[in-house]
């Protein structure tokens, strides 16, 4: 039995290398998908704090709100231009063309309006303050700080500048509400007191990667951690095309009639097609480590971060798992095919809905929710979590078993299906 | 009876489509050495007989025993001692003559050495040492067929089955082709042949069966020995009748 199937490994090895445009199917495409949509996908992937948005500012003001905003804005996530000079309409403009991202308008009484809801505040806490420096100002509840968002920004972009300027004037009341208490209980004290300094938040907010040891940290999901195992994952399932396409030739030259004439078993030639492609997609899933760890990187992309040998072992673990129900798939294909055409079609079309869906093109944890459901349901969203799961994660080969226990039953319910397909055939 | 190397009994095939059966309680013997010609019309069930006998297909009803071993019951048995020559060339033509060899001679069991001893005598016996290493896509058709017999042949066979193996080919690689049959014929080898080619089965076969519809209808014993008023084609069409097959 081992000669046999050597003999098939070696047989169908030797008809893939002589396919270039199979080869260029199965090396090249998944090199130039995963080079072209990392690039793609980078902007969108890079944390917030790497895009950096462009605002223009109006202030009208010209006192502390104006100036807080601008000096703060400036030190974060944005650029700010000042458009001191630009009418409304040249403003409005400006943003409306996507010149400016935001358009932040601070007016003329923001600052007093501070001041005076500040003294409110204070006076309905502490009655016997000084009523005679607020009545001089007018404490317009309707004043409000305007942003105008370019049509074309993101909603997440929208709600990272709408709490940016919340924290700013947040940060800018609480410290009026401090000075206004202070000086009324130097009046009312008679004492002289320090101005309280607002520094960093009380209490600290630090942000950590939910990961085991393995991957160390700050590593979070980013163009590369996405798209090297994404299409990974999309190239060893798109072998169904060649390998589906090759068993219908084999039947239609008649080889099959000559095998089926000779000793071994179905099973076993399914097997050894299994074995044969399976060495594919692990030389597969090896280039596109390579490109993710030393190609993407001249392409100004984050490098696969793969923490050592154990972690590379893992991976080639879940390459072997993924590329089994892949292999298995690609024999039910060719096994249910009529002609290659059918079995071009119903390969490549299944796959690319099967990888749309399952989270291959974009994260499946930003699809609507039905869609999720439905992704679930993918074996290539299986194999991408399965890849998550250590590139991510961290995990370990506990975490990985219970990742690994549907996509080998896939792998086994196709083989049975293609068998029973082959029997049911010569039945006939 | 005994000394029957192939024994076929009541056999049924059905095909699920089909309105009649394309084997309809069909019977045979074939003794050892024999060199057996199945004859009839299109649609008579000649490949469906062979696509049975050789493990491809599964009967509806019936029974076939090789060498006294049930086919259908031990079929890795059976396919050690047979040789299938299928209607069209079946090789991988992306390989060369002498992978293809490789090949199926590992399938048969046969080491490396084996296949090049017995694959070398083979190819030059054929007339294909020349371009044994060149792809097969390359080759004629004449060439393909010569090949697509010797792969058969590579495990050395009890009983050989060909089905049409001269369709469509010139007249030397016919001639080289009768040649061969004739020389593996004459070491021993059970032949079991279909073709439409009344003079080849005249020339070549101990004995002639006709079928049709599925039933067998007739028989030459000695087709070779056939000369007067009556030769083969003559018999054929008395027994099978005149009108058209499609």
């Amino acid at each position: 039995m081992l000669q046999r199937l050597r003999a098939h490994i070696t047989k169908e090895l030797l008809l893939l290398l002589r396919d270039r445009a199979g080869l260029a199917l199965l090396f090249l495409m998944p090199l130039a998908l995963v080079m072209i949509m990392a690039v793609v996908q980078d902007a969108p992937f890079r944390d917030f704090s790497e895009h950096r948005i462009k605002v223009l500012l109006l202030d009208h003001d010209g006192g502390p709100v104006g100036n807080r905003l601008r000096d703060r804005l400036d030190s974060s996530s944005f650029i700010v231009t000042d458009a001191r000079g630009l009418s409304s309409e040249a403003f409005r403009d400006a943003v409306r063309r996507g010149d400016q991202q935001v358009g932040i308008i601070v007016p003329r009484d923001a600052s007093a309006a501070l001041e005076s809801r500040s003294m409110l505040a204070i006076m309905e806490l502490i009655p016997m303050a000084p009523l005679d420096s607020i009545s001089q100002r007018s404490p317009a509840d309707s004043t409000a700080i305007t942003l105008l968002i370019d049509p074309t920004v993101k909603h997440a972009f929208r709600q990272l500048v709408q709490a940016s300027v919340s924290a700013i004037i947040n940060e800018l009341s609480a410290e009026r509400l401090l000075e206004v208490m202070r000086t009324n209980l130097e009046s009312a004290t008679g004492n002289s007191m320090p101005r309280i300094a607002m520094g960093d938040p009380f209490i600290a907010v630090r942000q950590e990667i939910a990961a085991g040891e393995l991957i160390g940290v700050g590593v979070a999901q980013d163009s590369t951690q996405h798209n090297v195992p994404a299409w990974t994952v999309f190239a060893m399932f798109f072998t169904v095309v060649l390998l589906g396409g090759n068993l219908v030739k084999e039947r239609q030259s008649g080889c099959m009639v000559r095998l089926l004439t000779m000793p071994g078993a179905t099973a076993e030639r399914i097997a050894s097609r299994i074995m044969a492609y399976l060495l594919v997609c692990l030389l597969q899933a090896i280039l596109m480590g390579i490109v993710g760890r030393w190609v993407l990187p001249m392409l100004g992309l984050p490098p696969l971060w793969i923490a050592g040998p154990h972690m590379l072992a893992l991976l080639l673990m879940i390459s072997g798992v993924v590329a089994l129900a892949a292999t298995s798939f690609g024999v039910l294909v060719g096994a249910l095919s009529r002609s290659q055409q059918q079995s071009a079609v119903l390969g490549s079309t299944c796959v690319v809905i099967l990888s749309a869906i399952g989270g291959i093109w974009v994260p499946l944890y930003i699809m609507p929710a039905g869609m999720q459901a439905v992704g679930r349901l993918s074996p290539l969203h299986w194999s991408m979590e399965a890849y998550n799961a250590v590139l991510l994660r961290g995990g370990g080969i506990s975490d990985l078993l219970p990742l690994f226990l549907p996509l080998v039953l896939f792998a086994a319910v196709c083989i049975g299906l293609a068998i029973v397909s082959e029997r049911i055939a010569s039945s006939r | 009876m005994s000394n029957s190397i192939i024994r076929v009994e009541g056999l049924v095939k059905r095909y699920r489509k089909g309105a009649e059966p394309a084997l309809d309680g069909f019977d045979l013997r074939v003794d050892a050495g024999e060199f057996l010609g199945l004859l009839g019309p299109n649609g008579a069930g000649k490949t469906t007989l062979i696509s049975i006998l050789t493990g491809v297909m599964r009967a509806t009803a019936g029974s076939v025993a090789i060498n006294g071993i049930d086919l259908f019951a031990e079929p890795g048995w059976v396919h050690r001692i047979i040789g299938l020559v299928p209607q069209e060339p079946a090789l991988y033509e992306s390989l060369s003559a002498w992978e293809n060899l490789a090949f199926f001679g590992a399938l048969q069991g046969l080491d490396g050495g084996a296949v090049q001893s017995r694959g070398g005598e083979l190819l030059e016996r054929a007339g294909l040492s020349a371009r044994a290493h060149d792809q097969v896509k390359e080759w004629s058709g004449g060439m393909k067929r010569r090949l697509n017999l010797m792969v058969a042949l590579l495990h050395q066979p009890a009983i050989l089955f060909l089905d049409e193996p001269t369709v469509g080919i010139d007249v030397q690689s016919r001639s080289a082709i009768w040649d061969l049959l004739q020389e593996i014929h004459a070491a021993g080898t059970t032949i079991v042949y279909t073709s439409h080619h009344l003079e080849e089965a005249e020339r070549l076969c101990s004995r002639v069966v006709i079928m049709d519809h599925g039933r067998f209808v007739g028989e030459v014993a000695d087709p070779r020995a056939l000369t007067g008023h009556e030769r083969l084609e003559e018999a054929f069409l008395r027994i099978t009748g005149k009108a058209l097959r499609d």
